[in-house]
């Protein structure tokens, strides 16, 4: 009987779920002004410092241990907050892409394609990041590995964005 | 029985496959099928079996020995199909992303692994308190295939939701509609390992033949609002005015 309870109980549970999933599918739009509120926040400048691995060897060489594993930490989740933004803003990319990809312009779509693979990857990088920055706050005393790829995808992303801004500008004056 | 039950039942049993005809017209004129060539079969591979089933039914063989062989082997297909289609919205999914493609392929074999763990124990701890009777193994081993195909279905929708991928109307519909019908198997099967009276068990029919209409009316509403889209069509030049500023400052 606790068997039979157990299997209902679970599919009803699946059941609520697939029903959330499909009422919150027509509200899974981009909000524009939260998406730029988002960007507005990330201050790319400050989290690559944060990330630096040689800042991170100029508070080793300079701090004794112990307050060396303190700042450490701090810094990790301090960066967690822009890995956050920035996977945000990768879900933000990858349905700007969506759009565009269904635009009947085919340099449209295809800059589309590019922006929503780019933001993909960001999005696997920040998920990445976020793991490593988790470790990193956790165990301080482990050494950590650079956050570059994430960065650098962030730039692509970033570059596929202006691109295609630059060809709508484009279009729209052709028009 | 009661003649509503009658109306309710055959209703329910013929009602889906009309509809699911309708779909199949559709899914041929907009050259779906192209996309969904096992959903597509599925449609035409479920109305045969009603067909060939409905006539077993009408020539008295109703839920004897000689319409349990033709219903264990139509599932079967059922089964297979089901599979398939779970295989074609994966693909459908990821086939422009081939680096998430790659990530989503390993972690549905882990989780695929997990699943048939789970499924297998279910069938141990089911086959060591019911009775041994072939429709009994039926029950639950079609309850443990409920389990894994839900299980991926939630695992594509969940993943997908993680990297903010976007599903085409009729993917969303198609994996909504079979994961609705997986819940109503699950319970189905479950109640129906209990001891029930024979009029329990006529009535414990119309659950998943309820749910199966609802899932029809889910593929065939998402089929027909396929066209409408979830959001903006396009973003206005100030729009993407607004983005570049921000990507500009934020560089």
């Amino acid at each position: 009987m606790t068997a039979t309870f157990v299997f209902i109980l679970l599919a009803l549970i699946l059941l609520a779920v697939f029903a959330v999933l499909a009422a919150r599918r027509g509200k899974d739009q981009t909000d524009l002004d939260h998406a730029l509120a988002q960007l507005r926040s990330l201050d790319i400048v400050a989290f690559r410092n944060l990330v630096d691995p040689l800042e991170e060897d100029f508070l080793r060489s300079r701090l004794p241990a112990h307050e060396f594993k303190k700042i450490k930490r701090e810094r990790a989740e301090a960066a967690l907050a822009y890995v956050r933004a920035l996977s945000h803003a990768s879900l933000q990319f990858a349905r700007f892409g969506d759009v565009a990809q269904r635009s009947p312009d085919p340099a449209i779509a295809a800059s589309g394609k590019q922006i929503a693979n780019s933001a993909v990857n960001l999005r696997l990088q920040a998920l990445n990041a976020t793991v490593r920055l988790r470790l990193t706050a956790a165990f301080p005393a482990l050494p950590a590995r650079p956050l570059r790829p994430l960065l650098e995808q962030y730039d692509r992303a970033q570059y596929l964005m202006l691109k295609h801004s630059g060809l709508m500008r484009a279009e729209s004056r052709a028009s | 029985m009661a003649q509503w039950f009658n109306f309710v039942y055959y209703y329910l049993w013929i009602a889906p496959h009309v509809f699911l005809v309708a779909i199949a017209g559709i899914m041929f004129v907009r050259r779906l099928y192209k996309n969904y060539p096992i959903f597509f079969a599925y449609t035409i591979y479920e109305t045969f079996e009603f067909l060939l089933l409905f006539i077993y039914s009408l020539n008295g063989h109703n839920f004897g020995s000689t319409y349990r062989y033709p219903y264990i082997a139509t599932l079967l297909g059922s089964t297979a199909l089901r599979f398939g289609i779970i295989q074609e919205i994966f693909n459908n999914i990821f086939r422009d992303y081939p680096r998430l493609e790659r990530l989503a392929t390993i972690s549905m074999r882990w989780v695929t692994g997990l699943l048939v763990c789970g499924a297998i124990l279910s069938v141990f701890y089911a086959s060591a308190s019911a009775p041994a009777d072939m429709m009994i193994g039926v029950k639950v081993l079609d309850r443990a295939v409920a389990i894994i195909q839900v299980g991926l279905l939630l695992f594509l929708f969940s993943f997908s939701r993680l990297f903010g991928l976007f599903w085409r109307s009729y993917t969303f519909g198609l994996a909504l509609g079979f994961a609705v019908l997986g819940c109503a198997q699950i319970v189905n099967w479950t109640i129906g390992l209990l001891s029930l009276t024979e009029q329990s068990k006529y009535f414990l029919d119309l659950l998943p033949m309820g749910v199966y209409h609802i899932s029809v009316v889910v593929w065939l509403g998402y089929l027909l609002a396929v066209e409408k889209p979830v959001g903006p069509t396009i973003y206005t030049t100030q729009d993407i005015d607004r983005w570049s500023g921000e990507l500009e400052r934020s560089k």
